[in-house]
């Protein structure tokens, strides 16, 4: 039997510590490749879809970076296009845990990549991994905070992939699919537009945190609303 | 002029491997080359589909001969469609028609008949009243404590009353050699043995290979029903698979072993497929209709079999298991163009379960390969995954998996089927101080009875303790199994296809070791109390707090279960095996792990009374939460070093969490397979499916009659199984990420 409790032995310096809400190792959708997903505690949005209403808040674990560097290596035989999916609630949240465990699992030749909803425009952890944003704008026409986002990706050459949860009758429109893709035409013409279809697996979650779920009454996006929202962005690329 | 094949050793002396290695082609491409089904196939392939429909509207069996005992001579010539067949021979005269093979017991004979509405005719049933069967003789033989545990359910499956199987004859060799060269070097080896002393060893093993060329015989003949003369080697690759082909059918005319597996015959049938392609006398069309001709055939093998039967090996399986690709030990691949052409008869001829596709991974494997097979899977759920690098270390680059997970060098190892005993019912029966927690009878030394709050290191000594004793008896068990397998249910044909000088395996097996294991971690992590009933038996368990549980890559309880195997396996070797064999040690449960539950009661894990166990090495359902790679992880923390029987992992996973498009989804299962195997896990059936498609499959079964799922080293046809195994398989987890 390998023995995967001595990895991490010899680092000395303390690491800094984060609120994890959980980790699922094997995933084939949060990123390229096969993934473990660290979801982070603590959001500095309140969609109304949100599909991980545990991690809202800042509590959960407090996990060092080096114990959970520790926990992940172990998947490194796995990762061979893929890695950690740094996910939560916001990870840009949670800045000086997210950079010491990039450098951390780096160190042990493993990739990172972040899921954010790029209301955070932070140089250093965008330039830190790969990114995955996701564009919220079911509930508001405007785009201009992604702006500063997209831009300092597009400075650094970065091409993220974004991601926007498609929710029936709030942002499936003819109009709001465009402006999504001319947002992102405009910044970074190479990234890629991926529709997540809005789906209420989460109301279970939310009953069980007594949390009210706010899009409860909302149908789920089914597959010919997918197709034709596709064919809207893809006109416009 | 045909091309000549390289020479070399083998033309000296019985050697397929030196003729595979000398004269194969690896193949590095992709199957951009393959060739759909001709118009041939699909008709052929539609008289099979009628047959199949028309066994299944009958309840699973088309036809019985009641008359005759099943062997090479006893029926005429059968086809499908005579002047369409490419390769001929069928196990009766009929396709699907069952022969009755009572020399493993008559009883089992009877009930089979009788299960599905036919009697055993008067001739048989007085022929068998004069001779012994190997199952009269194990019970003459079997002790009180061995009928005990047998009865109770702690050691189950066990081959008392049906052939053993898990044996693969090298039915290469008729090919390669034609079947009087195989006579003249058996005849070779009976003279040289005849010169030695004659002690019982050496008499058994004359007798044996009278035995052997008997048949040998009696196999040129059984071809020549069909009007081909196979004393000489093939010339062609139509022959060459014939041959091979008359051999195995040859064997489960013979026997009706649990698992009568192939071996590795694809790229050996490539070497003549690729020469006569290359002389110009077959296209690729003609080869792949060879092949698909073929594992038409391989897919209508059949047995009869009891509803007991059943229960322990749902689903009608015969695994007629094909080991494909892998490496060499010269570090060239052995994958060839034959290894994609037997891939793609699940689509030429649709999915199925038989052959019990195989593929040898190895890290080195040809990506093309890899992400070939990767995509079968995704398509078929029909392909189960093996570690090449793992095995080929220890058994050379010429073995073959028996069954499921067995692997054995070809034609020059073999092993004693062991079935297995029940570790989660050992240790109800150690907490119940040696009594059978369902009966309540003492069928174990008296021990001390359990009561308070479950202290684990007692717990644990006292497992130990009836651990050996179980160990100990199981062997026993076994051995007098086997001796009387080999004195009354001798595989004539199947030996005479291997050396004579032949080594080999007691294959011991465990099953409940999820359960066993979460029991433990439960009595270690948490505070177990056994509540009493009425009748001084422990009736279930009260269990406060968190525990740890295996499948989520947790070192705290995946620990427990790599020790129970190891300790095990080490007790296993203390009593010596018949026939100077070595003790193997497989975690691995067919579908019994649904028989077994029933079986036992209340486990500390939370598990209740007569609920199945998780079948293999797998964690039990729902509690491996940590995601997909976690739950494998655990499974590959256990030592293939004290399993070298096997270790087998059912894995499912939606399609939708494997990746956003089918390239994702290929590239992501190779991953996993590497990844998996990098670690030294020896084994994974992959399901790739979403459970409401098995929900929809298990209500409406006409609307679905040919979802095949891996359910635990083979593949079933959904339909085919009982409710209770489709229950069992749709609890099981399904890796999503939500």
């Amino acid at each position: 039997m390998c023995d995967r409790n001595k990895v991490g032995a010899e680092y000395s310096a303390p690491t800094p510590y984060g609120f994890i809400d959980s980790v699922y190792c094997g995933s084939g959708v949060d990123g390229k490749g096969l993934r473990c997903v660290v979801f982070l505690s603590g959001c500095n949005l309140r969609c109304p879809f949100c599909h991980n209403p545990e991690t809202l808040f800042k509590k959960g674990t407090l996990t060092s970076a080096e114990e959970l560097a520790e926990r992940l290596v172990r998947y490194k035989p796995y990762f061979k296009r893929g890695g950690v999916t740094l996910s939560g609630g916001e990870p840009f949240l949670q800045k000086e845990f997210c950079l010491a465990l990039v450098r951390l699992l780096a160190e042990r030749g493993v990739r990172v990549a972040f899921e954010t909803n790029g209301h955070i425009c932070d140089a250093e952890l965008i330039a830190a991994g790969e990114i995955i944003c996701d564009v919220k704008n079911q509930e508001s026409d405007d785009l201009s905070v992604y702006e500063e986002f997209f831009a300092e990706c597009a400075r650094q050459g970065k091409v993220p992939q974004v991601t926007n949860v498609l929710v029936p009758g709030k942002n499936d429109s003819e109009e709001k699919l465009r402006a999504l893709a001319a947002l992102v035409r405009k910044f970074i013409p190479a990234a890629q537009i991926k529709l997540l279809p809005f789906r209420k697996l989460c109301a279970d979650k939310y009953a069980e945190l007594s949390l009210p779920f706010p899009y409860a009454e909302i149908k789920e996006c089914d597959e010919e609303e997918m197709e034709r929202a596709y064919s809207v962005i893809n006109a416009c690329i | 002029m045909r091309s000549e094949f390289v020479k070399g050793h083998y033309n000296e002396e019985i050697d397929v491997r030196d003729f595979i290695q000398r004269n194969y082609t690896p193949y590095e491409g992709d199957g951009a080359f393959l060739c759909g089904p001709t118009e041939r196939t699909k008709k052929l392939m539609e008289k099979v589909n009628a047959l199949l429909k028309a066994e299944t509207d009958k309840g699973g069996v088309l036809d019985v001969d009641t008359e005759r005992v099943s062997s090479l001579l006893t029926y005429p010539a059968g086809y499908i469609d005579r002047e369409n067949e490419l390769i001929v021979g069928l196990q009766t005269d009929a396709p699907l028609k069952r022969g009755v093979n009572p020399f493993g017991g008559i009883r089992m004979a009877r009930q089979a008949c009788e299960a599905y509405g036919y009697k055993l005719s008067d001739l048989v049933e007085t022929e068998f009243s004069y001779k012994t069967t190997h199952n009269d003789a194990v019970f003459h033989v079997y002790t009180d404590e061995m009928k005990a545990v047998r009865h109770a359910g702690l050691l189950t499956g066990l081959p008392d009353a049906y052939g053993r199987g898990r044996i693969i004859g090298d039915y290469r060799r008729v090919a390669l050699y034609g079947v009087d060269k195989l006579i003249e070097e058996k005849q070779k080896d009976k003279r040289e043995r005849g010169m030695r002393p004659m002690d019982e060893q050496n008499i058994r093993t004359l007798e044996e290979l009278y035995k052997q060329i008997d048949f040998l015989k009696k196999l040129k003949e059984m071809a020549l029903l069909y009007g081909v003369d196979i004393s000489a080697p093939a010339q062609n690759a139509r022959e060459a698979i014939q041959w091979t082909y008359f051999a195995y059918l040859a064997a489960i005319k013979e026997q009706n072993g649990a698992a009568m597996s192939l071996g590795r015959v694809s790229t050996f049938f490539d070497i003549y497929l690729e020469r006569d392609i290359a002389d110009g006398v077959l296209t690729e069309s003609g080869a792949q209709e060879l092949v698909d001709d073929f594992v038409i055939k391989c897919r209508i093998t059949r047995q009869l079999r009891t509803p007991e039967y059943n229960e322990m090996f749902g689903g009608d399986p015969t695994w007629t298991t094909e080991s494909i690709g892998g490496m060499g030990l010269d570090g060239r691949t052995l994958v060839t163009k034959t290894s994609y052409r037997i891939l793609h008869t699940l689509y030429n001829l649709g999915a199925a379960p038989e052959p019990n596709m195989t593929v040898l991974w190895s890290e080195r494997l040809p990506e093309p390969f890899k992400k070939f097979c990767a995509q079968v899977s995704v398509d078929t759920d029909s392909v189960q995954y093996e570690n090449d690098d793992l095995m080929r270390p220890i058994f050379g680059d010429d073995y073959g998996i028996a069954c499921c997970v067995s692997a054995m060098k070809i034609g020059k190892q073999m092993q004693f089927f062991g079935a297995r005993c029940n570790l989660a019912k050992l240790l109800l029966l150690t907490l119940n101080g040696g009594r059978d927690e369902k009966s309540g009878l003492q069928i174990a030394p008296e021990g001390e009875r359990f009561t308070g709050v479950l202290d684990y290191e007692k717990v644990r000594r006292a497992y130990s303790k009836y651990m050996a004793w179980l160990c100990r008896l199981y062997v026993n068990t076994l051995n007098v199994i086997h001796y009387m397998h080999d004195k009354y249910a001798y595989e004539k044909i199947q030996m005479a296809l291997h050396d004579t000088d032949v080594e080999r395996f007691l294959a011991c097996g465990v099953a409940g070791l999820s359960v066993v294991t979460d029991s433990l971690s439960a009595i270690k992590y948490a505070k177990v109390t056994p509540v009493y009933g009425e009748n001084g038996l422990i009736e279930r368990f009260e269990t406060e707090g968190e525990f740890p549980k295996y499948g989520n890559d947790d070192d705290r309880v995946d620990r427990l279960a790599a020790e129970l195997v190891e300790e095990f396996s080490e007790e296993l070797k203390k009593t010596p095996a018949y026939r100077g064999a070595k003790h193997t040690l497989s975690v691995l449960t067919i579908t019994s792990n649904v028989a077994y539950g029933k079986k036992t009661g209340a486990t500390p894990d939370g598990r209740k009374a007569g609920e199945p166990f998780a079948p293999g090495a797998n964690p039990m359902h729902e509690r491996d939460v940590s995601g997909a790679l976690a739950s494998l992880n655990s499974v590959a923390k256990l030592s293939y070093d004290c399993c070298r029987d096997g270790i087998s992992n059912t894995f499912s996973i939606v399609p939708s969490a494997l990746g956003d498009n089918a390239e994702e989804r290929r590239e992501n299962l190779a991953d996993m397979l590497d990844g998996y195997f990098a670690q030294g896990a020896h084994h994974l059936n992959v399901n790739v499916f979403d459970r409401s498609k098995l929900i929809a499959a298990m209500e409406h079964p006409e609307l679905y009659p040919s979802v095949t799922i891996r359910v635990s080293g083979y593949a079933v046809n959904f339909h085919k199984l009982s409710r209770a195994h489709q229950l069992e398989v749709i609890k099981r987890t399904y890796h999503g990420r939500m």
